[in-house]
């Protein structure tokens, strides 16, 4: 959407108020033109975008399994969300504890790594930029997901390094108190995106302040703590946003671990997961539609509750002129 | 940032607007007609393309893409696209292509699933072509009608299936185990005992691969017990004491080691042979089916046989000829005389059944089955031969599994997977198994 209002209202804006001295009709042709332009992207984005999400929200309210007519329901799938149905209620905590630990946990690593990418200062940080970032690239692709379950199955590599320090763990891959934790660690490990916005938010930072910090006798420590984070906080919000919505639809990774079916024993469950069987194996896509909705506004709540609490610790620093 | 620039310079041009607007038209219309021709591709030529698709493993993929090469040759006119999966995601991306209107012409279809998709009126009804373009004088007549749901013909069986004892028989010789063989199963006893042998003398192996996520083998064990899996309405046929009981049966023997333990059987229901605990070794023997029997010696690289059930009485073994992986064609297909054509050939073409060998089961059409069984060599002499010997011991198959068993099946292994890790007691996972199957079942 951020991208592509600028080109909705530009030409508008070209075509209006470029040429005062036009007429009325010439003016309504000229944006005539301009919509016939914006055809390809109104078509799109109310063609896959806001008519399914219309369709979606009707279908929520009914029993739809693909086949025949859906047959109003009500508020039923709703209902049977929050009261009658056990698995959807453990997908919902699985999700949760995946995004409570998995976000701050790649944010953690993509700040450190960016702090030591920005002390090297051109001694090869364009290379280990690029390598820190690579795993970013697989994204969330099946190959990636498979070579994970290898790694943490029985046998292998990670079992092999733990055993070494004589410390016996099962294949993290088919153990339901292991399984969550494998996919959280595959999470952190694509930190890149987040660690290269951190990068260019370290750049921004005025090096006067901290070299008035230094003299005035701070360590790093201290410039850390009372410089450096304080001049981040935007950026860091911004990547915590980003990814907290992220995390709340992870799908793949989950899929592709536990073979499309959130095991071992329902623990990696991801409500995605959850809703995708629901649709589409069960045949049931009211359901689905109203977990979809359910899930919509679930991350709106908490990305408004994001909003708010960033007034408290979010430093813009024009905060002085605003008083 | 072009585009603003673009309408611009446009603006200051009198005729600018109306080339404008052709630019514009051009730019909306290209997309859309590459769309629509993109769309009709595959036609144009005459020939004919469908879509085929099966669950299996490499070795069946090897001997179908044979056999539709054959096709090819013979009809000229038509060309056949292959794709395969493991069984599960089979299913999954069926039914996403089901329901976006997308299936493919032919499908491998499982008994199991037969009312899901007949019951939604997505399959063809057969029958009319049945005497005419589908011979089917060649076969018993009761096991053709297998694929019948509402009165009509939805699919026909690829193969006679049943159920089959996996196991390594080198394992259970070096353990001083007998061998099992088809005339004398072992009872459920002399299995546990011998399971317990097998582990005893090499803790890296476990007898058998646990058993109690395993629907079709408490379907047999309920048989065994004159019980069913369904009720003729479609309802459980089973107390919640036969599933206790059944489940703490394994438990018994995944208890000792005698089973594999539950980390080990996480993918044995919704993958194949190479994620399943015999075909990595990890056990000496596993319940599956004769059609699924050549995957698992593929995986495991040695030789392997089968057996029946254990059963406590010779007399009722449980099992029964099953039509485990039937065809179908689908309802919107745009081509249902090629269709019809190509499962004509699968099943009644004498060189067609010497390519497939026993990849499915055993031949429908008696008369190719009886032609190729001379020349049989390896796995499918083998499941042959096993199928002769115990052919009288076979029942009937039940009526097909009601609409949501698709869904009960994965119920029973996620239940199950739960009390195997200790997360509900068999109490507690049986009450929910049951709550939730009579809620799947409606």
């Amino acid at each position: 959407m951020a991208v592509a209002e600028p080109a909705v209202t530009s030409p508008v804006q070209v075509m209006t108020g470029g040429r005062p001295g036009g007429t009325r009709g010439s003016r309504r042709d000229r944006g005539g033109v301009a919509y016939l332009f914006l055809t390809p992207w109104l078509i799109g984005a109310i063609g896959l975008t806001v008519a399914p999400m219309v369709v979606s929200l009707y279908l929520s309210f009914t029993d739809y399994d693909l086949f025949n007519d859906p047959q109003w329901v009500g508020l039923a799938n709703y209902r049977e969300m929050f009261t009658g149905d056990r698995r959807y209620l453990q997908a919902v905590g699985v999700t949760l504890r995946y995004v409570v630990v998995s976000v701050p946990l790649k944010l953690l690593l993509a700040l450190a790594v960016a702090l030591l990418l920005h002390s090297l200062r051109g001694r090869g940080q364009a290379f280990y930029r690029s390598a820190f970032y690579a795993p970013s690239l697989l994204g969330a692709s099946v190959g990636l997901a498979l070579a994970w379950r290898s790694i943490f199955d029985r046998g292998g590599p990670v079992a092999g390094a733990l055993g070494v320090f004589g410390i016996d763990t099962p294949s993290w891959v088919d153990d339901p108190g292991y399984a969550l934790w494998a996919i959280v660690l595959l999470s952190a490990w694509q930190f890149g995106a987040p660690m290269v916005i951190f990068l260019a938010g370290l750049q921004q930072i005025p090096p006067d302040l901290l070299d008035a910090a230094s003299v005035d006798g701070a360590g790093w420590w201290r410039r850390l703590v009372s410089v450096v984070l304080p001049m981040l906080s935007p950026v860091l919000f911004f990547n915590l946003v980003l990814e907290t919505i992220h995390a709340f639809q992870a799908f793949t990774q989950a899929f592709v671990v536990s073979s499309g079916r959130g095991g071992p024993a329902d623990s990696t469950l991801f409500y995605t997961l959850y809703l995708y069987e629901r649709g589409f194996a069960d045949f049931r896509m009211g359901y689905a539609s109203a977990m979809a909705w359910v899930l919509l506004v679930a991350i709106a709540v908490i990305t408004a509750v994001l909003f708010r609490t960033s007034r408290l610790w979010v430093f813009y620093g024009d905060e002085g002129s605003r008083r | 940032m072009a585009v603003p620039r673009l309408a611009a310079a446009a603006g200051r041009s009198g005729r600018g607007g109306s080339r404008l607007a052709a630019l514009a038209a051009l730019v909306v219309l290209v997309p859309v007609a590459a769309l629509l021709a993109a769309c009709g591709s595959g036609a144009s030529d005459g020939k004919v393309t469908l879509r085929f698709v099966w669950w299996g493993n490499q070795q069946r993929a090897d001997v179908t893409e044979k056999a539709i090469a054959l096709f090819e040759e013979r009809n000229p006119n038509i060309q056949v696209d292959t794709s395969f999966s493991d069984y599960q995601a089979f299913f999954d991306k069926l039914a996403t292509e089901t329901a976006g209107g997308n299936a493919p012409d032919v499908m491998q279809m499982d008994y199991r699933y037969l009312n899901e998709y007949a019951g939604r009126g997505v399959l063809l009804d057969l029958g009319p072509f049945v005497g005419k373009q589908l011979r089917l004088d060649e076969w018993n007549q009761g096991f053709a009608n297998t694929g019948r749901s509402n009165d009509k013909l939805a699919a026909l069986p690829l193969g006679q299936n049943t159920t089959v004892m996996a196991y390594d028989p080198a394992v259970f010789q070096a353990a001083g185990l007998p061998v099992p063989t088809a005339d004398q199963p072992l009872t459920w006893e002399q299995y546990r005992d011998a399971a317990q042998r097998i582990h005893d003398a090499n803790g890296q192996v476990h007898g058998v691969t646990d058993f109690g996520m395993n629907e079709d083998a408490f379907e047999i064990w309920l048989r065994q017990r004159g019980k069913a899996l369904y009720t003729a309405d479609g309802e459980l046929g089973f107390a919640k004491s036969d599933l206790a009981e059944y489940w703490r049966l394994s438990q018994r023997f995944r208890d000792t080691g005698a089973a594999t333990p539950a980390e080990l059987n996480t993918l044995v229901v919704s993958t194949g042979p190479e994620q399943s605990p015999l075909g990595r070794k990890q056990s000496a023997a596993e319940f599956t089916f004769d059609s699924t029997y050549p995957a698992f010696v593929q995986a495991h690289g040695g030789e392997l046989a089968i057996a029946p059930y254990p059963a406590d009485s010779a007399d009722n073994i449980g099992m029964y000829r099953k039509p485990a992986v039937m065809v179908s064609v689908s309802a919107r297909s745009k081509h249902h005389e090629e269709s019809v054509k190509l499962i004509d050939f699968l099943l009644n073409d004498p060189d067609a059944g010497k390519a497939l060998g026993a990849t499915r089961g055993l031949p429908p059409n008696l008369k190719i089955r009886e032609r190729i069984s001379a020349g049989l060599t390896g796995v499918d002499k083998q499941i042959f031969d096993f199928e002769a010997a115990i052919d009288s011991k076979l029942g009937d198959a039940p009526p097909a599994p009601p609409k949501g068993d698709g869904a009960v099946h994965k119920l029973f292994d996620r239940k199950y997977q739960e009390v195997a890790f200790g997360r509900l007691s068999v109490d507690d996972g049986v009450n929910q198994f049951f709550d939730e199957a009579e809620q799947t079942l409606g």
